[in-house]
């Protein structure tokens, strides 16, 4: 047992399997030994093994893709598998190797003169190079790491064989075995953002600070983190077993069993009632739900509710629009699991940047400043609205449908609002000349651009409650691409900037009768539960593993000093005096 | 045996209808060739080949099959290229799950 230093980011310990992510992976090839000590017969197999682990991890990327995205999206991983057996290399990589040169060698030889032909060459053909060179790398890393870290592996789920878990690793951060902790020199806040929490069971890197955007994520997803461990970071071989412990911000490796015991028993225990500030003011804790399948995670982590109902599963990856009555099914199902709870759905918010063939979005230069959101609803998908309210207000007058709150995502206008709200009004009227029962749920609005910040008085006048989107207001505050790593210091809520725009929202609600509450990133991180109790939030939804932690935090807060603390913070002017108001450290930010 | 015909996908022979074509190639007991008129001809079962002829929309290609199942493999190859495939608007790539 040894233990290693570094920052502890989010505080929850974990313990599992260590796997080193290089995405720049060193595939350099060791020299070209003597043919007459080449075994052909070997080096045949191993191409062949190469292969079939490359296959298998392109033909699950491709799944995984179709599934996640699209099917247009995934196609690219079937172009890869026809440059992976295209017959020509086979028979060139294989007659090079009959000739005495190892299988690494000869592959890279091979797609090398390939990479060759396309590169230089515009569009269409220099991605060519992009796949080849992407093929190559992962037939590379199954020959070169999965043969040198054979001997180092013993972790406790070596079912897997090596070959192809060094041909998956390096793309796939989303399916990585359960039990894994993720060693890397530094995470992009992309590649953090697509970790499974259920299956990593710790982060440790080399560079990085509590702040970076990448630790903010990991903490938003209760992943255990320590960031800043330095060099030594590389002493630990895959395989090895690790304990990560965000509260001491340390990393043991091979841990005894007390220390084993002490970090699984110290994992997120629900809190299942409603808590309060430690002077009494009430927060509410909802979680955040994209599916059926999470609505069981949601109330088994003692969530009070559903701050975003994400309505988009119903539409991506199928032929055609939702019925209402699929759509009224989805509803009561998440009502029933929160009986005495509030559920805010989310009518759906769709753009260019979220393919879903059938509703024949526009292509467009720059789908987030495009056609989406509530400008889809009350233009050309009209139509699509017009049913999910239906399914919504219907919904609202079931047994559970008090607790039915419906949102607008991307308001910019207050026409919008007023025209939005009508068209509920007019559905309505439409079901009572029917004779179907139905009712009004509250109403609200997203915030998550600055118009709406700006215009939040007007919004809350004619509304029930605003949410605000911290991930999109973030972007679209600061104009940086929240999926764009090389903008991401600029796309951080801890900007002064963004906290205003916070600031802007929670006070222009306050002088009304509306609530507001915040589903995003930022509602998730414990270490922000002060600031926004203190900005004036009532709720805050987040991934339903953080609900735990935040409910514990907000337990903690004194809502007078979280006062005090919020007004300095917004007082800032730069993004580093804010984190020395948070208490915040700054490294790696 | 042998056909001419225009190469119909938007994406030419390129990404997805590529795939697809080298895919089909492979599914019959026939050597499938294919290329430009008057050029020489490449093997259609292997991506790199027919990537490499950088044939786009609207051009006019030859195929050329032989073996037990050429006419099949023929009729199968010339259907997808005379297809206009189904490839969406490009959707800008990301979709990062959308948080708010």
């Amino acid at each position: 047992m040894r233990t290693l230093d570094g920052i502890g980011s989010t505080p929850r310990s974990g313990v599992g399997a260590a796997r080193w992510y290089r995405p720049d992976a060193d595939l350099t090839l060791p020299d070209r030994p003597d043919p007459a000590s080449v075994d052909p017969g070997a080096e045949l197999a191993r191409y062949e093994a190469a292969r079939d682990a490359v296959r298998e991890a392109l033909r699950d990327a491709r799944d995984r893709t179709a599934e996640r995205v699209g099917e247009d999206e995934a196609a690219v991983f079937e172009a890869h598998e026809g440059f992976l057996d295209d017959p020509t290399i086979i028979d060139d990589v294989e007659a090079a190797i009959r000739d005495g040169t190892p299988a690494a060698h000869a592959v890279a030889d091979r797609f090398d003169g390939a990479v060759a032909q396309f590169e230089g060459m515009e569009g269409r053909m220099a991605e060519r190079a992009d796949d080849l060179r992407d093929v190559r790398d992962r037939l590379l890393r199954a020959l070169l790491v999965g043969a040198g870290e054979a001997d180092a592996t013993s972790g406790p789920d070596s079912g897997e064989s090596l070959g192809s878990a060094a041909a998956r690793s390096p793309p796939d951060l989303g399916a990585l075995p359960e039990g894994t902790v993720l060693l890397a020199e530094r995470l992009t806040p992309s590649d953090t953002a697509a970790l499974d929490p259920d299956a990593v069971a710790g982060i440790a890197t080399v560079e990085g600070g509590r702040t970076s955007h990448a630790a903010i994520i990991a903490r938003s997803l209760a992943i255990p983190a320590v960031v800043g461990v330095g060099p030594n970071l590389e002493s630990i071989a895959t395989g090895e077993t690790l304990l990560v412990d965000g509260e001491a911000g340390t990393v043991v490796v091979d841990p005894d069993e007390t220390r084993r015991a002490a970090a699984v028993e110290s994992g997120p225990e629900a809190v299942r009632e409603r808590v309060e500030t430690a002077d009494g003011r009430p927060v509410e804790v909802a979680a955040n739900v994209g599916g059926e399948a999470e609505l069981a995670p949601a109330t088994e982590r003692g969530a009070d509710g559903i701050g975003l109902f994400r309505t988009e599963f119903l539409f991506v990856d199928r032929e055609a629009a939702p019925t209402e009555h699929e759509q009224f099914e989805a509803v009561t199902a998440a009502l029933s699991a929160f009986p005495d709870d509030r559920v805010v759905v989310r009518t759906l918010d769709v753009g260019g940047d979220k393919p879903v063939p059938y509703l024949n979005l526009p292509d467009e230069p720059n789908p987030f400043l495009g056609r989406r959101g509530i400008r889809l609803s009350l233009g050309e998908h009209g139509d699509l609205f017009g049913t999910q309210l239906r399914a919504l207000l219907r919904a609202a007058a079931t047994e559970h449908g008090d607790g039915l709150a419906v949102m607008f995502p991307l308001v910019t206008r207050v026409e919008e609002v007023e025209r939005a709200v009508a068209t509920v009004e007019s559905v309505a009227a439409d079901l009572a000349d029917e004779g179907v029962s139905h009712a009004v749920p509250e109403l609200g609005a997203m915030v998550e651009t600055p118009a709406a910040a700006f215009l939040a008085d007007a919004l809350a006048e004619r509304l029930d409650f605003l949410s605000v989107g911290t991930n999109d207001l973030a972007q679209y505050v600061m104009a940086a691409d929240r999926g764009n790593d090389a903008v991401a210091d600029h796309h951080d809520p801890l900007h002064p900037a963004v906290l205003r725009a916070l600031d802007r929202t929670t006070a222009a609600v306050g002088g009304t009768d509306a609530w507001v509450g915040m589903c995003g990133e930022m509602a998730g991180d414990p270490a922000l539960t002060e600031l926004l109790v203190g900005l004036g939030f009532d709720e805050l939804s987040m991934s339903a593993v953080t609900v735990p932690d935040v409910k514990r935090r907000a337990r903690e807060v004194d809502a007078a000093a979280a006062r005090s603390l919020a007004a300095d913070a917004v007082a800032c002017e730069t993004r580093a005096e804010v984190l020395d108001v948070l208490g915040l450290d700054q490294r790696g930010a | 045996m042998e056909r001419t015909v225009t190469v119909e996908p938007e994406a030419g022979l390129h990404a997805r209808p590529a795939s697809k074509l080298v895919q089909t190639a492979n599914r019959f007991d026939a050597e499938v060739s294919i290329g430009r008129d008057d050029d020489g001809l490449v093997r259609a079962d292997s991506m790199l080949s027919v990537s490499g002829l950088n044939v786009e929309h609207g051009e006019s290609v030859r195929v050329v099959a032989e073996g037990p199942d050429a006419e099949a493999a023929l009729d199968a190859v010339c259907e997808l290229l005379t297809s206009p495939v189904e490839e969406s608007p490009d959707g800008a790539g990301d979709d990062t799950e959308d948080a708010p």
